[in-house]
């Protein structure tokens, strides 16, 4: 009997989770993608047992689907049951793609509910189980097929019904992005990334066709061959970016040959896009450690914080996490400004500031006292961590229009009122010390 | 405010405020903006919308994200009559019931509602969640919708509703099977749906798993052998396996069996056909012929499995070929060529591959499998080519002369990997095969040059230690090695280093002296690694001894050549491997199987369960009474203490009050008994070590009421049992019976776990 069953994308994101017994709990879930995901070997064998569980695997395209069991289960039958449900989905949707999952994801559930129960294959021919789920997959279809019958405007768009009508037309985007940072003890970047998205929310009347425009390099080159003076000056300003997707409404025949945005939105809230940048990132703060072993139970600690903006911003939320030695006895603090604690519980310094502008900086010295201990090995020095919120998007992203088209209705663009909103967000943001 | 950093606003536009404007971050937000939306009446008269809000709840879920706060109000969207919306809600509280088990009462209420609706989708849907709820207490609400689902006129519901019988006994534990239930199953058997007559032998099965599953007797195994062909494959297969455990009576019912599922040997389906072949296999078990005749039959729909364009069923069909040949060497050895390896194949497939082309190989196809073999020796895939080299080497064990010969030639290719592959090889081999010894040493010169890894090092300085006399450089090659040895990191390559240079200074003592000494002074008087260094002050004084000591220990004869590895394999009985066919022990192998499920914790979940079941199962009906009366009941003290002279005293003083066998037929392992006996609050005095014969043990035991019980285990060797002498100081007979039902039950249970 199968215990569960994982779907995940190539990044070991999980895209559906169905546990249908008691023994597989939600840990499974990313002990596979640790182990095998993101492992950067070859798969050593389809089924993989970790911690007493095995894992029956197959990928289709970007696809991961994972059987969990902990019982000595006929594997023949697994694998034919991960090979049926990739062949229902098929004739449900089409090509098994992450998009088409997302966008098929009640359906998925619908399916595993009807063809799995306690973990038992059930029904699963797809015949029978048309008629138990009627409910209309998207099928998927080439993207010529895809943007022919957007352009028709007819209402059959998927994401879109007709007749919508608001009072005041209005939107809202944010820009939301996470940073990521590794940086050595001395100050020298060893990884950064930021992971953004563009989520919308748009209370639009009509089908309005929208363009949406930001400094994107490639866009930014492309116009400035104009005038030389401001290509000098938007070389600065428009950012490279390694990589996006698109919500579907998207019409990516047009991005991919003029490297414009356009679409009819969706009503309400929305993703339009996700992105990741690596080059030229603004890092908003800079974290400066100074640790000082003096004699066998004393630890001086001193770690700096300077904030790297324009002084008119405000970072929020700022946390830095200073990690202490397992035989901390005792610790003394001092900081200029914020709230700092030892806790014990976690091992770690804490050191709160609720506000701090641009181009300060701030620091905080820790006397941390050691037992003396019996144990030779030396302390790892976990990295110092940091937590904040900024009021810019460090990839440097800019939003420079969105336009909005009704034709039909009488409003136009200048009657839209329009929200933009950048929060940058610390992801993973390491200093070694 | 929380939005006061909200920098960029569009020219020529009114100032507006944006009221609880978006929340994208962390959970907290994320709950309340969705409760908000659950909660709006706008969007709740909007199906489409309240669905969509619905979704992006089970969307949170799924991505991991805690939204059991959100139970109220899925609870209330529960109550609609869109059935997706519904299914929806129902995932929900089934993943969050077990956290909020107050709340999930009141979604029971709903739930118990839909079981009795007139769509047979809605009553299948709702019983079917309702027993998914993982919480204590449910049972007693689900029990009669459980009931009234079996006798419901529409499969669907009767589906869900045997396998809500299963449910229930796992959310109950270990509390009285419900023998009406059971009845009622078993008699569902017949159902005239096939899912549901599956579902009845997988609910069975987990309902009376501490009695040993499902019982299949004649009237039910020729039952199930005549509705195979309405099931599905799933149905067939689970089928199949429930059928191994019948024990046929007669040869010609043997027979029957054997002539009514022949077709499914032929299933286009691998599970079915893998279910039918080890069915047969344990059907045939008492005839030898038949057995053959079936590993023969079955050759045909097995490789098409082997040759599947599936990788992973591919993967199992050779996992379990590997198993036949254990019994029948080559018994795809016309087939050979089905076992070359794709390109595009992944590369655990092709180690598999490899490993049955090597079993293989015979006279006639010797030239062909080698062939193949060496084009995989130049793979771009290191260890891929590595482990075509090893095969090769394997197979030189019989085919020697042809194997060296590709061996030499792949040394030309100069490449690191190979060269070490094929030095390692190579020092396998003489030590086996003698008679290669002069071929491998005319290869070694010039090697040295392409070898890097310390593995290939290590067998390189081996081989030219061992035969340098007729390696004419061989002092040479080692010289260099002995020059470079304080750059050299590895502690095995020294240590072979020094064992090489005195074999060699033995046979070729002019070149070899000086180099000698020089590498023991740096070892002795340089080297850090303690091993190492003791190795060296090891044959340091040995070589004090004299030369004709140092033969003597460095050059003796080796062990016994009798005990060489006999090359070719002798067969095993079929009954080795039959009843693990078609389960994951040949795809993870025995040993790892082994390793994967010896552990204690596990163990000990079985122990506890056996120790709480025996007192109802092994005692006669009129112990069964007796046990009735409180003060009858074995109830032992957690922390008794008896000294061992004590023991004694008591030992000799009292009479054996009872003495009973118990089949045993293990070796005894005195850790496990030790824990095992524990766990049950019985204490060890005394354990004989492991395989010591007469095997024995000492144990005792206080009762919480105040007897003490001596016990003794022994085993003696050649009989297939354990005789336990049990002595008890204030004798009570039933109380007594009682205690040999645990003492019982443990054993059984140390018997049934896999060492």
């Amino acid at each position: 009997m199968i215990g569960g069953l994982f779907i995940y994308n190539h990044k070991g994101e999980v895209l559906i989770s169905r546990v249908y017994r008691d023994d597989i709990g939600r840990n499974a879930v990313d002990a596979f993608r640790v182990n095998v995901i993101h492992a950067r070997q070859q798969v050593r064998s389809p089924v993989t047992n970790i911690a007493r569980t095995s894992f029956f695997h197959v990928k289709r395209s970007n696809i991961w689907l994972a059987a969990v069991t902990k019982q000595n289960v006929n594997a023949a039958m697994v694998f034919e049951f991960l090979y049926k449900m990739c062949d229902v989905m098929t004739s449900y949707f089409g090509k098994i793609s992450e998009e088409n999952i997302k966008n098929n994801f009640v359906l998925i559930y619908e399916l595993l509910d009807e063809i799995l129960d306690f973990g038992y294959p059930q029904n699963s021919e797809t015949g029978a189980l048309k008629t138990f789920i009627t409910q209309q997959g998207i099928k998927s279809q080439t993207k010529e097929e895809q943007s022919q019958i957007t352009s028709q405007v007819t209402g059959q768009i998927g994401w879109r019904r007709e007749g919508i009508k608001y009072r005041r037309n209005e939107l809202f985007l944010d820009v939301l992005e996470s940073v990521n940072l590794l940086m050595s003890p001395q100050g020298q970047v060893l990884s950064a990334h930021v992971s953004g998205r563009v989520v919308m929310k748009s209370y639009l009347s009509g089908m309005p066709e929208c363009k949406f425009g930001m400094n994107d390099k490639i866009v930014i080159e492309k116009q400035g061959k104009g005038t030389a003076d401001e290509s000098g000056k938007s070389g600065k300003q428009s950012i490279a970016i390694d990589d996006c997707t698109f919500h579907q409404c998207v019409r990516l025949s047009k991005f991919e040959s003029e490297r414009s945005i356009s679409f009819i939105p969706p009503d309400g809230e929305y993703e339009l896009m996700r992105y990741r940048t690596t080059k030229d990132i603004i890092l908003p703060f800079r974290v400066i450690p100074l640790v000082r072993e003096v004699g066998r139970t004393k630890l001086e600690v001193k770690v700096v914080i300077k904030s790297n903006f324009k002084p008119s911003l405000l970072a929020q939320k700022i946390e830095v996490r200073i990690p202490t030695p397992l035989n901390t006895s005792g610790v003394q603090v001092i900081c200029m400004k914020g709230k700092a604690k030892y806790k014990a519980s976690e091992n770690a310094i804490v050191w709160k500031i609720k506000r701090m502008a641009g181009m300060k900086e701030s620091q905080i010295s820790a006397e941390i006292e050691l037992l003396p201990t019996n144990d030779k090995k030396k302390w790892a020095r976990p990295p110092i961590s940091m937590n904040f919120e900024v009021p810019f998007a460090p990839s440097g992203l800019k939003v420079r229009y969105l336009k909005v088209f009704e034709p039909k209705l009488n409003y136009s663009d200048h009657d839209v009122i329009k929200w933009v909103r950048y929060i940058g967000r610390s992801g993973i943001y390491e200093t070694r010390c | 405010m929380r939005f006061e950093y909200l920098a960029v606003r569009w020219p020529g536009l009114s100032v507006e405020t944006v009221a609880g404007a978006m929340p994208y971050h962390g959970s907290e937000e994320t709950v309340k903006e969705l409760r908000r939306s659950l909660c709006n009446p706008n969007v709740q008269a909007d199906r489409l919308r309240y669905r969509a809000v619905v979704l992006r709840v089970i969307r949170y879920m799924s991505q991991g994200l805690d939204v059991s706060g959100l139970f109220m109000e899925m609870v209330k969207a529960g109550a609609t009559l869109d059935l997706v919306q519904k299914k929806l809600v129902y995932l929900y509280m089934c993943s969050y019931a077990a956290l909020k088990p107050n709340l999930a009462l009141l979604a029971i209420n709903t739930l118990r509602k839909d079981c009795t609706d007139p769509n047979p989708m809605v009553r299948g849907l709702a019983l079917r969640s309702m027993c998914s709820f993982r919480m204590p207490g449910i049972s007693e609400y689900i029990q009669q919708p459980v009931l009234n689902g079996l006798r419901d006129k529409a499969s669907y519901v009767r589906r869900a509703a045997v396998l809500g019988c299963a449910k229930m006994q796992t959310l109950q534990g270990d509390t009285e099977i419900d023998g009406a239930v059971v009845n009622e199953l078993y008699a569902m058997l017949r159902d005239p749906d096939p899912i549901v007559m599956v579902n009845c032998l997988r609910a069975l099965e987990e309902i009376l798993k501490h009695e040993g599953g499902v019982v299949i007797n004649k009237p039910i195994a020729h039952h199930l052998l005549n509705r195979m062909k309405d099931l599905d494959h799933w149905g067939q297969s689970e089928v199949l396996a429930f059928l191994v455990r019948y024990k046929t009576r007669t040869e010609d019912e043997v027979f029957t069996f054997l002539n009514v599922l022949d077709d499914f040997l032929k299933s286009s389906q691998p599970n079915v056909v893998m279910a039918t072949t080890k069915l047969f296999l344990l059907l045939s078990e008492d005839f030898p012929n038949v057995q053959m005749d079936i590993l023969e039959r079955v050759k045909g729909p097995l490789l098409a499995i082997c040759t599947s364009e599936c990788h992973e069923l591919c993967f199992l069909g050779l996992c379990h070929a590997r198993e036949i040949l254990r019994s029948s060497p080559g018994h795809f050895s016309d087939h050979y060529k089905k076992f070359f390896c794709m390109y595009s194949e992944p590369n655990y497939i092709k180690y598999q591959k490899m490993e049955i082309l090597r079993d293989l190989v015979n006279d006639e196809n010797v030239q062909q499998i080698l062939e193949e073999l060496q084009t995989y020796c130049t793979d771009v895939s290191v260890e891929l080519a590595q482990v075509a080299i090893l095969n090769i080497g394997r197979i030189a064990r019989t085919y020697s002369e042809r194997c060296v010969a590709i061996l030499k030639g792949l040394l030309g290719l100069k490449q690191e990997h190979v060269t070490s592959a094929v030095i390692q090889t190579f020092r396998d081999l003489v030590w086996l095969c003698p008679h290669c010894t002069t071929t491998v040493c005319q290869a070694l010169p010039g090697c040295e040059e392409n070898i890097q890894d310390s593995e290939g090092k290590q067998a390189l300085i081996w081989l030219l230690g061992m035969h340098g006399k007729q390696v004419p450089n061989a002092p040479y090659v080692l010289e260099e090695f002995v020059d470079n040895v304080k750059t050299e990191t590895s502690v095995t390559v020294k240590l072979e280093l020094i064992t090489a240079m005195v074999r060699l200074f033995l046979s070729r003592p002019a070149e070899c002296q000086d180099v000698l000494g020089r590498l023991l002074h740096y070892v002795i008087e340089e080297e850090l690694d303690m091993a190492v260094r003791d190795r060296g002050l090891l044959y340091f004084r040995l070589l004090q001894q004299g030369v004709e000591e140092v033969w003597r220990v460095v050059c003796g004869p080796r062990s016994d050549p009798s005990l060489d590895v006999i090359s070719g394999q002798a067969s095993e009985a079929v009954s080795t491997w039959s009843k693990d066919f078609n389960t994951l022990i040949p795809i993870y192998g025995q040993e790892e199987w082994d390793r994967l499920t010896a552990q204690k914790g596990d163990s000990l979940e079985i122990l506890q369960v056996s120790a709480v079941k025996s007192d109802e199962k092994d005692t006669s009906p009129e112990q069964r009474e007796e046990m009735a009366v409180d003060s009858d009941s074995v109830s032992l003290e957690t922390s008794a203490h008896l000294s061992p002279e004590q023991f004694e005293e008591y030992w000799t003083r009292l009479e054996p009050a009872k003495v009973v066998t118990v089949d045993w037929h293990k070796d005894s392992c005195p850790d496990a008994i030790q824990t095992a006996f524990q766990f049950v609050h019985i204490q060890p005095v005394a354990i004989s070590r492991a395989g010591v014969q007469p095997w024995k043990a000492y144990l005792f035991a206080k009762n919480d009421a105040g007897p003490l019980f001596l016990i003794e285990l022994l085993t003696v060797k050649g009989k297939r049992d354990m005789q336990i002498t049990v002595k008890q100081e204030n004798s009570s007979e039933p109380l007594l019976n009682n205690f040999i039902a645990v003492v019982k039950s443990v054993i059984q249970a140390l018997g049934e776990t896999k060492s």
